[in-house]
């Protein structure tokens, strides 16, 4: 038994050194009522290891190296925006962020860099990012989405929570479901209103889902 | 016979002719006796393996300290467990060494080992170029990519592994680079210039153009070819946001994080 035990601790030490120390943890988390996530005690953001390796904030010009980098940087913006509950990316702001810049190592990836990699996390064809980032605003590139879920994964999570909770044919308000009590140990609690309508509209396209009302006052019926 | 037919009457020659028989048969004698008393400590001491692993096969297969210890024990006395199951397999149809041993189980244990390292190699190709530290393949397939996934391995249980892969030349290699074990998996030549380089970036971590020519007396084309080189099969990143141009060894991606 104590054989067995010894080892297993190995892994988990070496996986909470990428981290950063916990301390001021309970600050951040207070502070974001809107967090859906229920734990009260969520660990600090966890950097993937390359967010450390100085080479990481280049370009590579091998493709095969260049194809490794973006699926990289993808998964990190993924996961830092998934982590930080940031829908929409502006890449002017979040370019001064630790998300594209490590001080510690004096590296930051450039504008024109994160565009490329936001292209690629856009791109669905194959050897492309698989639609996981869509620019909001094409022309310059500035803001765009970031869909650590796509919208058609949102629309099947929002679907199977109703589903889930017997709640098919009955109307249900936008703000139920984005921001009420029942909801806030759902993911999709919180969403950005936009993207909700956006994953809603897929579910109505297909005819699963029919929504009703004027701007302010939204609702919609799952079928 | 032949002195007797010599008939030259001079019993010294018989005498030694039948000595030289006599010697001969007693020769013969020892070494089947010898023979046999090996053949019997051979039994007695593969009966007793068996034992010792029927009685600790749990522990081989889940201990790996314990399977390293035990594996060694196997080197020492001359039997390479791997090895002996392959030569094995054809003449005999009880299976091989570890399987007539142990039941299949560390053979198997083996082959499965050399499947999740063969999947580690071909996951991180494009970060690495094919080149990974022992010790990191190891890190990889401990954690698993699934929960429960992981296996408790040692670096000997991977070294073993990788062997295991050779009769299906499947080109996987262990060179050992700037003294650091790793495992290969992309087979290709390098050239001197490229292992020399690829030897100072274990020690170093990273390489710039001006170092190679201060440390090698390389003339400056000659470093920018072999970086070229190594860039070209994945095998360093470049940074360009250092006064000079540095380029990294991918192997140190798992280590800057520590």
């Amino acid at each position: 038994m104590a054989s067995s035990l010894t080892p297993s601790l190995a892994p988990a030490t070496t996986a909470t050194s990428y981290t950063l120390p916990p301390t001021g943890l309970s600050e951040p988390t207070r502070i974001e009522p809107a967090n859906a996530l229920p734990s009260g005690n969520q660990p600090s953001f966890a950097y993937p290891p390359l967010y450390n390796f100085p080479p990481f904030y280049t370009l590579q010009p091998n493709t095969t190296t260049r194809q490794a980098q973006l699926q990289a940087w993808s998964g990190l913006i993924q996961s830092y925006c998934k982590y930080h509950r940031t829908w929409r990316l502006s890449l002017v702001d979040a370019i001064d962020t630790p998300l594209f810049r490590n001080d510690a190592l004096n590296r930051r990836l450039s504008l024109a860099d994160a565009q490329t990699v936001l292209d690629w996390m856009a791109n669905k064809d194959a050897g492309g990012g698989g639609g996981r980032a869509e620019w909001i605003s094409t022309k310059d590139k500035s803001l765009a989405w970031i869909y650590w879920r796509r919208p058609e994964e949102w629309a099947e999570l929002i679907a199977g929570w109703v589903d889930d909770t017997g709640q098919k044919n009955t109307v249900l308000t936008f703000y139920e479901l984005m921001e009420g009590e029942m909801t806030t140990s759902q993911e999709f609690h919180g969403m950005d209103p936009d993207l909700f309508q956006k994953s809603l509209n897929l579910l109505v396209k297909r005819g699963r889902a029919q929504v009703f009302g004027s701007e302010d006052q939204q609702g919609v019926k799952f079928f | 016979m032949n002195s007797k037919r010599k008939g030259v009457g001079l019993s010294a020659f018989t005498a030694r002719s039948q000595a030289v028989s006599q010697f001969a048969s007693h020769g013969d004698f020892l070494r089947t006796s010898n023979l046999n008393a090996l053949q019997t400590q051979l039994s007695v001491f593969q009966s007793l393996l068996h034992q010792f692993s029927l009685t600790h096969a749990k522990d081989i297969r889940s201990n790996p300290t314990f399977r390293a210890e035990f594996a060694r024990m196997c080197n020492a006395i001359g039997v390479d467990p791997l090895a002996s199951s392959n030569a094995s397999r054809n003449w005999k149809q009880e299976g091989s060494f570890w399987a007539q041993m142990l039941g299949g189980s560390v053979n198997d244990f083996y082959f499965e080992l050399a499947v999740r390292v063969v999947e580690v190699c071909k996951d991180t190709r494009a970060e690495n170029g094919g080149l990974i530290p022992l010790a990191e393949a190891r890190e990889r397939v401990t954690k698993g990519r699934a929960i429960g996934g992981g296996m408790e391995v040692s670096d000997d249980d991977i070294v073993r592994a990788v062997n295991s892969l050779k009769p299906l030349g499947s080109g996987f290699t262990l060179p050992v680079v700037g003294g650091r074990p790793m495992v290969r998996s992309v087979p290709k030549e390098l050239n001197v210039d490229q292992s020399t380089v690829l030897d100072a970036l274990q020690m170093l971590g990273y390489v710039t153009v001006s170092m190679l020519q201060d440390n090698l007396s390389w003339e400056r084309p000659r470093a920018e070819t072999v970086i070229t080189d190594l860039l070209a099969d994945s095998l360093v990143w470049i940074d360009l946001q250092d006064e000079e141009t540095t380029y990294w060894s991918p192997t140190f991606i798992h280590e800057a994080a520590r």
